[in-house]
């Protein structure tokens, strides 16, 4: 039985570990670089108590916690202390990503480009293939924690030990275990990889935003949002292991419904099975363009509602957040009741400044996504018989482009607009929805920018479109942990999310807005014509 | 005859890989064309490069009086074309693909794209992930036979179908014949080509190193023959022009003629008297093999 299931695991592992050695190195090397460059800083901008106290208590507000998670200690604070508060949340995200790729590429892609059944038909087991998901995964994430936890003790920050070095290291494998068995049990449940990397990314958009919404609360309700463990290790003060286990028990149960799950179908087939569809083809279905909406149609629904939900979600918080009479009963009396309510609406405009550019780059993955089918599906073999049709490439680049920017545009002003709702409905003084806006149109420039880059590197440098990622990836460190890092301003405005001015604080700036959409513009009709120009990349 | 596609001199250069040298062919109209050589010999990378979707390193392609790279657009209005490997839309149904290829020409779904559905034997109503090598190819197939094109491109189209259904395959192309359509036909199944093409290109290397009819390329190959005479034949062995010369008794013998000796031989041979004598004209795998073998460096003396 045994044999049968999971004969030749270890040869599998093998071979998935010599196929993705870069990608685990890069990936590992910049988590781990990531952690140790951050606590290098922290020495250097947290020097003094004076300074540790006032971040202390800028953490302590709801909007910090919002977005970091709970400060939950007490004076005297330590460097390090503050450094575990301010990077568990956010390395967290991006361990959860790193396990949702990893687990996605090793199981349920293999099946979509046929690669499974190659391997099937020789001497190895039905489930091999997932053991040795399972196992890549775990050595991914124990690698990734020692050397973390290595870094830490390297950098040796005022107050750190070595228990709470290799808590957040080990907390953090065990963390991105938890998301990569959920990954791995959304590859056997869906029928696509598309499919299992949307499902994984939902469950950790919903137990992200589960864990803000109970921080802000009610700490205790965050231990049953599952992200929210990661918060309760107490790092450098407590140091509890407790969540650790937690986690670890998690991944052991969502593993072992895996292995059920997939014993139960067939390979490549999800459990849900397919629906007979339409026998002809609707009547707008006619171009390029309507194509790509049939396509992407479910796809940026969801895109468009997760959007919305998260917008929504801290909307919501900021009746807690601009109360600042609640947490300093003295301010009332020395601002007056319209002072109280102008320094209330600063705080939120401000944490509406971070979130906005927060939506502004989630809202450029679909957008970018949209805009590297192009040679995803080029390379699949699925243009062939659409560039033997009457469509230019013109048109078709075209098609792409409006897609794309229809999609991540709407994605952006659903999430300011869920923002802006949902904090309306909890405030006692409401900011106009026009004023909200500003950073919408603020930011959208950005977006456009950004899509103009992925744009020339499809369109002129296929090879190395995937670049186009580190553009949103550093644009939310640069200005989500930037600020707290002391970024100076040019390592902030490396991407174009750091060339906004400050809105909706601030009226837009109407200059860079312009400079920006003409670039967006020109980034736009160079990959045009180079798209016209090259040959179309081959399967 | 008009011609409805001339390709002159082209050359294709993928980096350091030339992987088409010279590549001359005609298509003239009403004409099936048959296109044949090994694997990677360069027939996907010309069927692309007329399709536009590569761009020429040198030499012309013109389909209908049109460049191929400059006026892909208004070509593709005139043209059907099917890969050799059909990929579709995981999440659409092969009756929205048809329905979708049809109309990207300006064509619409008809009776005939109904016909062929049921003649293919394709269940239009599932999903193209579900679909095996072979009915994707016939969700192709059908879009190709029910438009209405001038030229009709086929790279390896009965690859994944089976027996029954390349029946089908080939009444449809004859159909197409007798309507006075032209077709360009890359094959692996030299039977297909042998039985509808009235004109085949071998290419070799990216070289195209024989072009024309299947009687013009048996006049420059050899007959196979089959005799037994009265009086012993072995001085024919000797001739220049016969190969392979195998005797079984001195009076039986098999041996492979040039095509321009065989009056001299047939003469020969009737003057030692004939007891039975058949003549096989080489088969289009026969000169296949040959055009192959002779590229990798064997003795033409070594084959039949």
């Amino acid at each position: 039985m045994m044999t049968n299931r999971f004969a030749n695991t270890w040869a599998i592992l093998r071979l998935d570990l010599r196929h993705d050695w870069l990608k685990i190195t890069l990936w590992i090397g910049g988590l781990a670089g990531l952690m140790v460059i951050a606590a290098g800083k922290f020495g250097g901008i947290y020097s003094t108590q004076q300074a540790l106290v006032s971040i202390a208590e800028t953490l302590k507000t709801p909007a910090m916690v919002a977005l970091f998670g709970p400060f939950t200690a007490t004076p005297p604070y330590a460097v390090a202390v503050i450094y575990g508060a301010e990077m568990m949340v956010f390395m967290g995200l991006f361990a959860a990503m790193m396990n949702v790729y990893f687990a996605v590429h090793a199981t349920r892609a293999e099946e979509d480009s046929g690669t499974a059944e190659l391997i099937l038909a020789r001497a190895v087991g039905r489930q091999s293939q997932l053991a040795a998901a399972m196992l890549e995964l775990v050595l991914i994430n124990v690698a990734a924690g020692c050397l973390e936890a290595l870094g830490l003790q390297a950098a040796n920050m005022a107050g750190s030990n070595a228990a709470g070095d290799w808590l957040f290291g080990l907390g953090l494998a065990a963390f991105g275990l938890m998301f990569g068995a959920a990954a791995l049990l959304a590859a056997q449940v869906m029928s696509s990889a598309r499919g299992a990397t949307t499902l994984s990314y939902g469950w950790l958009g919903v137990t992200f935003i589960a864990r803000m919404a109970t921080d802000v609360a009610n700490p205790d309700w965050t231990w049953w949002t599952f992200f929210g463990w990661i918060e309760k290790m107490g790092l450098y003060t407590t140091n509890r292991w407790l969540p650790v286990g937690l986690m670890l028990g998690f991944s052991v149960v969502v593993l072992a419904i895996a292995v059920t799950v997939a014993a139960t179908r067939d390979i490549g087939a999800g459990i849900v099975s397919p629906r007979p569809g339409r026998r002809t083809a609707r009547a707008w279905l006619q171009g390029p363009l309507t194509l790509l909406v049939r396509l992407e149609r479910t796809s940026t629904l969801i895109w468009w509602l997760g959007l919305f939900i998260l917008g929504a979600a801290y909307g919501s918080i900021f009746g807690t957040v601009g109360d600042l009479v609640k947490s300093n009963p003295m301010l009332a009396k020395l601002l007056g009741n319209s002072g109280v309510t102008a320094a209330n609406h600063a705080v939120i405009l401000s944490l509406a400044n971070t979130l906005t550019v927060i939506f502004a780059v989630v809202a450029t993955i679909p957008a970018v996504t949209t805009l590297l089918r192009l040679n995803t599906e080029e390379r699949q073999g699925r243009l062939e018989l659409l560039h033997a049709a009457p469509v230019s490439r013109l048109r078709l680049f075209s098609a792409t482009v409006i897609q794309a920017l229809v999609s991540g545009t709407a994605a952006l002003a659903l999430g300011v607009l869920g923002m802006a709702v949902a904090g309306n409905a909890v405030m006692t003084s409401p900011i106009s929805l026009a004023r909200f806006m500003r950073g919408f149109v603020g930011y959208w420039p950005a977006l456009l920018v950004v899509c103009g880059l992925a744009a020339l590197l499809v369109g002129c440098w296929p090879r190395w479109q995937r670049l186009i990622w580190l553009v949103p990836v550093y644009g939310v460190l640069s200005k989500y942990l930037g600020p707290m890092l002391n970024f100076p301003d040019w390592a902030q405005r490396l991407t174009p999310y750091g060339w906004v001015n400050a809105v909706p604080q601030h009226a837009v700036a109407w200059p860079p807005v312009a400079g920006m959409v003409a670039l967006g513009v020109a980034f736009l009709v160079i990959a045009g014509i180079g798209y016209r120009r090259r040959d179309l990349t081959m399967n | 005859m008009t011609e409805v596609l001339t390709v002159d001199h082209l050359q294709k250069r993928f980096g350091q890989f030339q992987a088409l040298k010279d590549i001359s062919l005609t298509i003239h109209a009403g004409e099936v064309f048959g296109f044949i050589g090994p694997n990677g010999a360069g027939k996907s990378t010309t069927i692309r490069t007329l399709l536009g979707i590569l761009r020429p390193t040198a030499g012309h392609a013109t389909i209908f009086g049109l460049d191929a790279w400059r006026d892909a657009v208004k070509i593709h209005r005139r043209l059907a074309y099917v890969p050799g490997d059909v990929n579709l839309w995981p999440n659409l149904t092969g009756g929205e693909v048809i329905d979708f290829l049809l109309r990207l020409n300006g064509q619409q779904h008809s009776a005939r794209t109904d016909a062929l559905i049921q003649q293919f034997e394709l269940d239009p109503a599932k999903k193209a992930r579900t679909y095996s090598k072979g009915n994707r190819q016939k969700v192709a197939l059908i879009a190709a036979f029910s438009s209405d094109a001038e030229l009709y491109i086929f790279d390896e189209p009965t690859s994944g179908l089976d027996p029954l259904m390349e029946e089908v395959f080939q009444q449809q192309v004859l159909a197409l014949k007798q309507a006075g359509k032209s077709v360009l036909l890359s094959s692996h199944i030299l039977s297909e080509v042998e039985r509808m093409c009235d004109r085949i290109a071998i290419i070799r290397q990216g070289t195209i190193i024989e072009v024309g009819s299947l009687s013009e390329m048996r006049q420059l190959s050899r007959s196979t023959v089959h005799v037994t005479t009265q009086q012993p034949l072995a001085a024919i062995a000797d001739w220049p022009t016969v190969h392979q010369f195998t005797a079984s008794t001195p009076t039986q013998a098999v041996f492979a003629v040039d095509a321009e000796a065989m009056g001299q031989v047939m003469a020969t041979l009737s003057q030692l008297g004939i007891v039975a004598l058949t003549t096989t004209p080489p088969t289009l795998e026969d000169l296949f093999l040959r055009y192959y073998n002779s590229e990798a460096g064997h003795d033409d003396e070594s084959l039949r």
